[in-house]
């Protein structure tokens, strides 16, 4: 009954004890945060599982499977595990900030959520007109967590680690924004069920428009999460654990729900943005034949799916890839990453530029309509996919040219400097000083 | 002067190869990468796809728990005092050769002597009351069960003799001839 139309039952017995302002602005937005924060926290639980599971499967294991069948409640006997743990303080420690730091790197996490839309109408919290930015300046929270921990912990590998994590972050969080803005000049709202709705309405997902926007933001998620292969700040070889080394009990386990929620934030932000969000063909249908409640349910499993492909491309890089060199993630985010980004927006703005003039030369129509983002007929959407695509090409080609070498850079000029003095071989280039 | 060559990287005297054009497009193209992707993504796929889910085409470790492995056949392990299989006495006629036979000395027989008439005249005879096997001191060489005449003592293939105390390591007769409990996993 309740899946079939819309939700009149509750809102009647509401209605007896609250006024309609009431329930409208606190009562429902209460509800849905309950929701959410249970339907998260237990999708973070089974992140963990599935991570487990996913590592097993790719080492020929099987991974947890004891407790339940197939391990399923190994999540529960973790949480049990980590609460009953000590809760250990090292003396020395700065108590209350490393008290509070876990708890905002939680926070963080968990604020993005009340603009992530699940689904349409009731599965979104707050359709605010910024959802985007706030998703970037809330997640980027998470940051000074890390450096507070790792500073507060009175260790030398927590403070390594929050350093290394600190620019690790700040350094990729740039890349992130920029290779959203590509994706923004179609959607031409920030809002994030303004996306998903322009991406219905063009009926296309904004992946076939910004193969390179997708792969930087991916790529810069991964980062951002501290993820392998960019896992450094956590890097177990050299770091013990980074910058939650001496943390314990459920203060550590804090700490690893806000890693993997910041993984699902991630995951669902390029749902949302680049795989069209809770947006699926013929699903809509649904709502033409009345059945609303239904609709918004198979929209938010749509959604769900859609981020947990994600999510196991983390998983799958993860168990693929090995540690990157701390140089080499540098080198990957400065010089290949934030150039990309910025070349990918020139070019997709190039690219709108050329489909707007094409429109109406020599009678060939490329816009559609521009009421709910940029809608573009057949012909627009073609000459979109070839740019984009082809844009990845130029920005590979365009970035390996200055990159080449750029590493041996300082070494080349020195290098040419000690070969100009004339000097017979096996004789050192310059002479030692006679005491 | 010297001309200026072309810039070498690394150690002088060490050449250092140019990467070819298909090498340069293979790291273009993230073709390592993708190969091993695919490689885990096969490796996944057959894990999901290995139905019984046991040491198959997909899983490579032993569920050991769950599934007990074939030891080898020479392995020894636990110890066991055999019985005669109707009567349910013991076959030790407590000649403390085995005991004689380790070589580390961690075998105990303590026989006892019992009145028995055989052809209507009182005979004596030697029984074995209780038989100690230290199976902390024990190297499993398997000297003893080879000295064993009756082949009553014997190493047996099973494998799990830890317990919670360093008494726990010394076994006595009933020990020997019942063996000792051990929890079986089903799942």
């Amino acid at each position: 009954m309740l899946l079939f139309g819309p939700i009149n039952v509750l809102n009647d017995l509401l209605l007896k004890f609250f006024s309609a302002d009431t329930i409208n602005y606190f009562v429902w937005p209460l509800i849905q945060i309950g929701l959410v924060v249970t339907l998260v926290a237990a999708w973070v639980a089974y992140a963990t599982y599935l991570e487990r599971k996913i590592s097993a499967f790719m080492q020929a294991r099987l991974g947890p499977m004891r407790v339940g069948p197939w391990g399923l409640l190994q999540p529960i006997a973790d949480g049990i595990k980590l609460l009953a743990k000590e809760d250990f303080i090292p003396e020395k420690a700065d108590r209350w900030i490393f008290f509070f730091a876990p708890y905002i790197a939680v926070a963080s996490a968990f604020i993005v959520f009340s603009v992530v839309p699940f689904g349409p109408d009731w599965a979104v919290i707050a359709d605010v007109n910024i959802g985007l930015l706030l998703v970037l300046a809330v997640s980027s929270v998470g940051v000074l967590a890390l450096i507070l921990a790792g500073w507060s912990s009175n260790s030398k590998y927590a403070l390594l680690g929050g350093l290394r994590s600190s620019a690790q972050m700040v350094s990729y969080e740039v890349a992130m924004g920029l290779s959203l803005i590509g994706a923004l000049m179609f959607a031409r709202t920030l809002s994030l069920s303004g996306m998903v709705y322009a991406q219905g309405s063009d009926s296309i997902w904004y992946i076939v428009y910004q193969p390179a926007g997708f792969l930087i933001f991916l790529i810069s998620g991964i980062a951002e999460n501290n993820r392998a292969p960019f896992d450094l700040p956590e890097a177990e070889s050299e770091l013990v654990a980074g910058f939650h080394t001496e943390y314990s009990g459920m203060r550590w386990s804090l700490f690893f729900m806000a890693e993997y929620a910041a993984m699902v934030v991630v995951a669902a932000v390029a749902a949302t943005v680049y795989l069209g969000g809770w947006y699926f063909p013929f699903v809509d249908r649904l709502e033409q034949n009345g059945y609303h409640n239904l609709y918004v349910v198979v929209s938010l499993l749509v959604f769900l799916i859609k981020a947990s492909v994600i999510l196991y491309i983390y998983f799958w890089l993860r168990w693929t890839l090995p540690r990157f060199r701390y140089d080499q993630l540098m080198d990957i985010g400065w010089k290949w990453l934030i150039p990309s980004a910025l070349i990918n927006i020139v070019l997709t703005a190039f690219a709108v530029f050329l489909v707007q003039a094409l429109n109406g030369w020599r009678d060939m129509k490329t816009i559609e309509a521009v009421n709910q983002g940029l809608n573009l007929t057949a012909t627009g959407k073609i000459i979109m996919f070839v740019t984009g695509l082809i844009s990845v090409f130029i920005t590979g080609a365009l970035l390996s040219r200055i990159n080449w070498r750029s590493r041996d850079f300082n070494l080349k000029t020195q290098r040419r400097n000690i070969r100009l003095v004339n000097v017979a071989k096996g004789k050192p280039a310059v002479e030692a000083v006679q005491q | 002067m010297r001309p200026i060559g072309p810039i070498q990287i690394g150690v002088p005297g060490m050449e250092v190869k140019k990467p070819t054009l298909v090498q340069k497009l293979k790291r273009f193209l993230f073709i390592d990468l993708i190969r091993g992707m695919g490689l885990t993504l096969k490796y996944n796929l057959g894990a999901i796809t290995d139905k019984d889910s046991v040491a198959g085409k997909g899983i490579y470790t032993e569920q050991y728990p769950k599934v007990r492995p074939d030891v080898a056949p020479r392995f020894h392990g636990a110890p066991r005092l055999n019985m005669d299989p109707e009567t349910h006495d013991t076959l030790c006629i407590a000649c403390n050769l085995c005991a004689i036979a380790c070589p580390e000395d961690c075998i105990d027989v303590i026989a006892m002597d019992v009145e028995i008439i055989v052809a209507g005249k009182p005979r004596r005879k030697k029984v074995l009351d209780e038989f100690i096997f230290d199976t902390s001191r024990c190297m499993f060489c398997a000297l003893c069960q080879e000295a064993c005449p009756t082949s009553c003592l014997e190493l047996t293939q099973d494998f799990e003799l830890a317990t919670y105390s360093r008494a726990g390591f010394v076994w006595n007769r009933e020990m020997l001839e019942q063996g000792r409990e051990t929890v079986k996993y089903t799942s």
